[in-house]
């Protein structure tokens, strides 16, 4: 079981390390990206570009910037970013990070209690009309663009109906942190919650849905109801509790994805200033050092939820260690 | 004996009334894109791709400026939904009809979606096949390749990819794809959706392996081809095909989310997402023009989960392909 | 130095009775929606909430040569600082930590200011004359953008070759107990006035870092000083506690107590924020489809005023197929400013125009021939005359790409241009760049990028800084992204009148202008552009702000500190 966990980290490792290669790769070696240009703002004198490759050790070989590039990200930590020149990428993150947390847990709660809900509810009602129109608005949701269903929603919450009492309370766009104002903080963060959750409840309502109606014709639930058990203890001691198995596994992938970042459009979307947009926004200004500080912590997270994913597995479930 | 597994699939298929519908729902989507030119031509008489600006139209028998400057001097308004066969939905900043563009932008985001789909099968049947098949550390090289691209959150590999393509375009050798052509978002998103497939086909072909026809066959001095082409190739696919519809709807958001980021397809090519992008601009007072793609892509993609459930109900009806938990990551964007 | 600038048309073309208009006149208190307060010093107080979706790129004056400019000019002063006013007095220099504006001596080459005493930092240190050579000196030894200014000070071109041991102690001379600082200079230079006034010039204590300072500010001496800077979401401003006024025309004591500006937020969200009164000014201009709105329902809080910036395309004379005139000149006369104006914002947002010279900039004399009757003013496109030239250059059918940025307006021209082009016969399209690398990407003429929306404006309003640069061989080095002039436009004659008109510079102005109205009207016939248009301002302000007042000059802008949310 250790050794099993310690080889899993220590790819882990080894895949982030090539990550940064990669990434490095991907944007440093690509023609037309000339950083000095792009740092030394308008109009710049050759000697003023000249100046600002050799502060920044950008007429050094690529493998030497690469160095020295992990080498302020990992060891000294004080990389700056290239588009805000001086400004510590650290720090931001650090900014940033808890803005995402807010956004991603909270919309979890949401879609695990309600995907529960529903897909406990539909494989229940199996066979009646609930299920199909269940699975169908659980279909729609996993459909839709998180940008549009973002757009929408600001239209009606923020201009079109904003007068009516249904969205008064909802403020403008941007951010309160939890510990400043913590009704501000969740006025902001309700609706972003919902437009987020909408895309995983179809996905896990559908998922817990088929393990459930797989769990339920297996042999030990078969037998707990032969033995007189109430059909709610069946469901909830036996089958929801296998079925979960599956859903937290999953569960964790996709939340890892999201605190990584990945709720990149919705931040966008909201004016959320999360891991995200940050991420967004330095693609966008081809910000290098943001860039690759950005990408590993999002790779750490993904890379870390597999590994704990994989594990729990393997605790659960011996056949998949050999795999 | 190959055969009959497949007609009875295809009788499932055609008994499940969701999926029949959606398929129907997809055709005329399908054929409502192919007949861009002609509805452009013929109901909207307008050049989706022309600015139109100074232009006029006629609504009610009245003539109006396609897009109307204010009294103030300050700003124009495009023309809103006339519900006539001009400027059905009214037109774009450009002044461009935006109900043509939305049939011109099915047929990019279609096409990018399908030739993306059929790109990650073919490197993804490849690579799975050959990481099962070979095995030792052709299997470890390729596994390990495919779990660093699984470890670089999708979307942002997709976006940095697109992001650094766009400046240059590809040249590898004789390959070349112009940064403006739809064949570059084709092949990004064709190629970060490749270990969401070649996982579940390498997994299917290590376990094809052990299984007694095949250790009898390879016994028997089977040769790799035969072993292929004979054996594997016919019990993989059920796996592709079942994954197939889902790549597509995946496909078809991804591509709307970059086109929205405005770094997928590029202008004047339209899409459904960089016409929500066009309407962004638009969206307190012509909201239409974000809202009717975005309900393109929702039936378009609703269509093809229904599909998709439909094809594993028929296919795979216990669940034996797609209830690895491994095999159900979402790659889609957030 | 005096720019006379007429307030614009747009006046007038705003519906009448918007009380906003122009901000002309001083008094802020005349419309409905201000309050009764009328004394300035009533409407101390409050917070005032800015919206700004990008910033520009540093916090640092010595590095800082973009939009930051019109916050930073709040918490930092120079030598002399250009007059905070509205109206055509607003580019007049003033002296602002010097007490007066000395007169050149010993042919123009030596000026001495006179340091006021007792002005401090917000660290509590007192700012003295040695720390002006010192802040000269961090332009060089930082790698600032704002060398290439400077170079007529004595020792300026050293600095500027190795610029880490810059030394500047011959040029600006310091002498602490007597409170002065001499600048000698190598040759004359008569917009060196100018130059002082300009951030760069900012003074900064002996002893800051010679590198960009990132969010940690530097000291202030303006009313505010920069609290914190988190570059993805928010920069706040408080009061300076050791600032007192010591010329409220140079550097006005600030209404409200704080200044948060929010980063990163789109453009129609926070318009309507500002509708909604949930923040009080936002620095981008709202996006079209909102200014009907915007300037019906709220039109006592939009704002509009003239700003010399030259909107154009610029087409590269040294590739195909615009390297023949006639193709250029084809494109002039098929655009249809009238469509780009409606594209742009309006008729209010802009004024048509044919040639390079923005209208009153020294030089500027009307004139236009890219139209249906060639003489002072654009009125319509001329196809067939276009078509015609398209024959005659021989280059129908070629193919162009205009490089074009994720920035909506400036993608929405270019796809205009790509109807324009493909109407005269020529294979057009667009490669959509981020906004950083695509300004990098055009200049270097490596790239040979064919077209590009662009615009220009001076940073002081000289010919030097308008004509020589952009249009003139100067402003073009090959092969490097350091290249403003887009259009690799050289014209040997054209050039040699352009010298001459610099040479005069410094000695007959007038004689000097009236070349630079040669210059401008050749070139406009060479049509190394297409000009398109002159932009004015647009300031959306919330319903509680009073004192709106627009300063003309290169750092101006709404002045902020001089207006009130109380």
């Amino acid at each position: 079981m250790i050794a099993f966990t310690a080889r899993r980290l220590a790819s882990a490792v080894l895949v982030m390390l090539a990550l940064s290669v990669l990434v490095f790769l991907i944007f440093f070696a690509t023609p037309g990206i000339d950083p000095a240009r792009q740092m030394a703002g308008k109009n710049p004198t050759p000697e003023t570009i000249a100046a600002i490759e050799a502060e920044f050790g950008l007429d050094r070989p690529l493998p030497v910037q690469y160095l020295k590039m992990m080498d302020r990200l990992v060891v000294s930590r004080d990389l700056e970013s290239y588009s805000n020149r001086g400004a510590e990428i650290l720090p931001q993150i650090a900014r940033a990070a808890p803005v995402t947390l807010s956004l991603v847990l909270g919309a979890a709660i949401l879609w695990v209690v309600l995907s529960v809900a529903i897909g406990v509810a539909a494989a229940v009602l199996r066979g009646r009309i609930w299920d199909p129109l269940l699975m169908a608005i659980a279909l729609i949701g996993m459909s839709m663009p998180v940008f549009w269903l973002g757009q929408v929603a600001n239209l009606f919450t923020q201009d079109r109906w904003h007068d009516t009492v249904l969205f008064s309370w909802v403020p403008p766009l941007g951010y309160t942190p939890l510990t400043e104002d913590p009704v501000l903080w969740f006025k902001h963060l309700v609706i972003p919650w919902i437009t987020l959750a909408i895309l995983y409840i179809g996905f896990y309502s559908r998922v817990l849905r088929a393990a459930l109606i797989e769990t339920e014709s297996q042999d030990f639930v078969r037998t707990a109801r032969a033995k007189g058990i109430s059909e709610r203890r069946v469901l909830v001691r036996h089958t929801l509790r296998t079925s979960m198995i599956g859903f937290v596994s999953l569960f964790g992938l996709d939340l890892g994805a999201l605190v990584a970042g990945g709720a990149l459009l919705t931040e966008v979307v909201f004016g959320l200033p999360g891991v995200g947009r940050l991420t967004y926004r330095a693609l966008a200004n081809l910000d290098l050092p943001v860039i690759m500080a950005t990408v590993l912590y999002g790779a750490f997270f993904v890379v870390l939820m597999n590994a704990l994913v994989d594990v729990l597995y393997a605790r659960l479930d011996p056949r998949i260690r050999e795999a | 004996m190959s055969g009959s597994p497949w007609r009875l699939a295809l009788a499932r298929l055609r008994r499940n009334r969701g999926a029949m519908a959606s398929a129907v729902m997809l055709c005329v989507i399908v054929a409502a894109s192919v007949a861009a030119p002609l509805y452009a031509d013929h109901v909207a008489h307008t050049d989706p791709f022309a600015s139109n600006v100074n232009g006029t139209t006629t609504v009610d028998g009245r003539e109006v400026d396609v897009v109307a400057p204010n009294a103030s001097g300050l700003g124009s308004t495009p023309i809103g939904p006339t519900l006539e066969g001009r400027y059905f939905l009214g037109a774009d900043a450009q002044g461009r009809d935006v109900a043509a563009r939305m049939l011109y932008g099915g047929r990019s985001s279609l096409q990018i979606a399908l030739i993306a789909a059929v790109l990650t099968a073919l490197i993804a049947t490849v690579l799975g096949i050959v990481a099962g098949l070979a095995g030792g550390w052709i299997d470890a090289i390729i596994s390990r390749f495919l779990d660093l691209i699984w470890a670089f959150p999708v979307y942002l590999l997709a976006i940095s990819l697109a992001t650094v393509l766009l400046v240059q375009g590809i040249e590898l050798g004789p390959i070349t794809v112009d940064a403006s052509s739809l064949w570059l978002p084709a092949v990004i998103i064709g190629l970060i959706y490749v270990p969401y497939l070649a996982r579940p086909v390498r997994g299917e072909t290590l376990s094809l392996r052990r299984q007694e026809f095949v250790e009898a066959a390879i016994a028997q001095g089977a040769s790799n081809p035969r072993l292929v082409f004979g054996e594997l190739l016919p019990n993989v696919a059920p796996v592709i095909i079942v994954f197939l519809p889902l790549i597509v709807a995946t496909n078809i958001l991804t591509e709307s989310a970059l086109s929205y980021l405005s770094i997928g397809v590029q202008a004047p090519n339209a899409s459904w997402g960089t016409i929500v992008q066009d309407g962004q601009g638009l969206l307190y007072t012509r909201p239409w023009v974000s809202i009717a793609p975005g309900i393109l892509i929702v039936l378009t993609v609703l269509a093809l989960n229904v599909i998709g459930d439909g094809v594993q109900d028929a296919l795979d009806p216990r669940g034996r392909i797609r209830g690895r938990r491994r095999t159900l990551r979402r790659g889609a964007v957030a | 130095m005096k720019q006379r600038l007429l307030v614009a048309g747009s006046c007038l073309v705003l519906a009448a009775g918007a009380a906003g208009c122009g901000g002309s006149d001083g008094d802020g208190g005349d419309s409905a929606g201000t309050p009764a307060k009328t004394a300035e010093g009533d409407h101390r107080g409050g917070t005032l909430t800015m919206l700004w979706n990008a910033p520009g790129q540093s916090i640092d004056t010595a590095i800082a040569y973009d939009q930051n400019w019109q916050v930073l000019r709040m918490t930092g002063d120079g030598l002399l600082g250009w007059k905070q006013v509205s109206g055509p007095e607003g580019t007049d220099l003033v002296p602002d930590l010097a007490e007066a504006i000395p007169e050149p001596t010993d042919g123009g080459k030596t000026y001495v200011f006179t340091l006021r005493k007792g002005i401090r930092y917000s660290t509590g240190d007192e700012v003295k004359p040695s720390d002006f050579t010192y802040t000269l000196e961090r332009q060089y030894k930082a790698a600032g953008p704002a060398g290439g200014f400077y170079t007529s000070i004595v020792g300026a071109e050293a600095c500027a070759k190795k610029p880490k041991t810059c030394d500047l102690s011959e040029g600006v001379v310091a002498d602490d107990t007597a409170g002065t600082v001499t600048f000698k200079l190598t040759a004359p230079d008569p917009d060196l006035l100018q130059k002082l006034a300009m951030p760069f010039a900012f003074v900064v204590p002996k002893g800051t870092p010679n590198e960009d300072i990132g969010t940690d500010p530097l000291p202030a001496t303006g009313p505010y000083m920069i609290e914190s800077y988190a570059p993805d979401s928010e920069m706040v401003f408080v009061r300076n506690p050791e600032f007192e006024e010591w010329s409220a025309e140079a550097q006005p004591a600030g209404n409200p107590d704080k200044i948060v500006m929010k980063i990163g937020l789109g453009l129609e969200d926070a318009t309507t924020q500002i509708q909604n009164g949930q923040a009080d000014w936002m620095y981008d201009t709202p996006p079209a489809d909102r200014l009907g709105e915007i300037s019906t329902k709220f039109e006592k809080q939009v704002h509009v005023n003239p700003g010399p910036q030259v909107f154009h395309m610029a087409l590269n004379t040294r590739v195909p197929p615009f390297d023949k005139v006639e193709a250029r000149q084809a494109v002039n006369y098929a655009t249809d400013r009238d469509a780009v104006i409606k594209i742009f914002g309006g008729p209010a947002l802009a004024r048509a125009t044919c040639q390079i010279l923005p209208p009153d900039f020294p030089g500027y004399a009307p004139y236009c021939p890219y139209t249906k009757d060639p003489g002072e003013k654009w009125t319509a496109p001329d196809m067939e005359k276009a078509r015609e030239l398209v024959e005659a250059s021989g280059t129908k059918g070629e193919k162009v790409t205009i490089i074009s940025t994720n920035d909506e307006t400036t993608k929405a021209i270019d796809l205009y241009f790509v109807s324009v082009l493909r109407d005269l016969g020529y294979d057009a399209g667009i490669k959509s760049l981020n906004g950083g690398v695509q300004y990098a990407y055009v200049q270097d003429s490596s790239n040979k990028a064919q077209m590009s929306y662009s615009y220009w404006f001076p940073d002081y309003p000289s010919g030097s800084n308008f004509l020589n640069v952009v249009v003139g061989c100067k402003g073009f080095t090959p092969n490097s992204s350091s290249s403003p002039n887009l259009a690799e436009f050289c014209d040997p004659a054209i050039q040699k009148q352009t010298e001459e008109a610099l040479a005069l510079e410094s000695t007959d102005r007038e004689a000097a202008n009236a070349l630079w109205t040669e210059v401008d009207k050749a070139t406009t016939d060479a049509a190394p552009w297409v000009s398109l248009y002159v932009a004015n301002r647009l300031d959306f302000v919330s319903e509680r702000v009073g004192g709106y007042e627009f300063n003309p000059a290169v750092t101006g802008g709404f002045m902020i500190q001089k207006a009130w949310v109380e």
